[in-house]
């Protein structure tokens, strides 16, 4: 069983009349257990140099029977300097916000069926802002992986 | 202006045969500029009585913008969960003690975060920083 913790610290000094100073730490279970999770996609690296719409985990089966009442996180990093570059994330085809240049996300992913009918399995897709080249990193850390059958 | 912090950091010793340390430091700003978000909810606590699903956040109160989101799972049950959900999409379970942070577009007034405990009286904690 692997031990993995992820944290957040949220501060600032002048955002409200008393500072900010926010911190929460948790341990990456499996779903309803302490079990930890023991997969990952490993972090991914990705130039990209087009305004389209990508599916960045593609070699799964999202929506399979697989991840039923699985636990999944996902994180997804712009690494952009340019603060008017940004990626629109989105779920099941439905806009979640946009990161921009620096912004990380750190969200739990449940893989399911999409809601609204478009076939989408909760796929997690992201569209670069420009075409002149933007770097980004992401990962999964999860429990229970289906991988497609070659062809 | 003020100037916010997130920092994320990532750890395992045993996950791969390699340390993950990973560290991200995100200063939140209003939408294609460097200038500090100033609006928040607050950090905040809700706790309901039932199961049913409610609107944490409606889309409709907000301008599109770059909002993020800040919620945690205050539960120590491990079975105990937050379902959410964005714009009726299932995005994913909060179990105890897990919290996420996301950027949060309110992009259509059908854009609102839904939350839904899987048991009564759960304590969700909660924060929106505002781009406004």
């Amino acid at each position: 069983m692997a031990t993995t913790t992820a944290s957040i610290t949220l501060t600032s000094a002048d955002l409200l009349t008393d500072v900010l100073s926010l911190s929460a730490t948790n341990t990456l279970y499996k779903a309803g257990t302490t079990i930890g999770l023991d997969q990952t996609t490993g972090m991914t690296k990705a130039y990209l140099t087009a305004e389209t719409n990508i599916d960045i985990f593609p070699t799964l089966i999202e929506g399979s029977m697989a991840f039923a009442g699985k636990s999944s996180w996902v994180y997804i990093c712009n690494k952009s300097e340019d603060e008017t570059e940004f990626a629109t994330i989105t779920i099941s085809g439905n806009i979640i916000g946009k990161l921009y240049a620096g912004d990380y996300l750190w969200m739990p992913w449940s893989q399911s069926e999409d809601g609204h009918g478009d076939n989408k399995h909760g796929d997690i897709e992201l569209l670069p802002s420009v075409a002149t080249g933007m770097w980004f990193e992401w990962c999964m850390i999860n429990e229970g992986t289906e991988y497609p059958t070659a062809v | 202006m003020a100037t916010t912090t997130a920092t994320i950091t990532l750890s395992s010793t045993d996950l791969l045969s390699d340390e993950l340390a990973l560290s991200t430091t995100a200063t939140l700003t209003q939408a294609g500029n460097s200038t500090g978000v100033v609006g928040t909810s607050g950090l905040g606590r809700k706790k309901t009585g039932g199961t049913s699903q409610y609107i944490l956040f409606d889309g409709d109160a907000y301008a599109n913008g770059a909002h993020k989101v800040y919620l945690k799972n205050t539960s120590t049950t491990a079975a105990q969960y937050f379902t959410i959900e964005i714009n009726s999409e299932q995005m994913g379970k909060l179990y105890a003690g897990d919290w996420c942070f996301f950027p949060w577009e309110a992009n259509a007034d059908t854009n609102d975060i839904k939350i839904q405990p899987s048991a009564a009286d759960m304590v969700l904690e909660y924060m929106l920083l505002i781009d406004e």
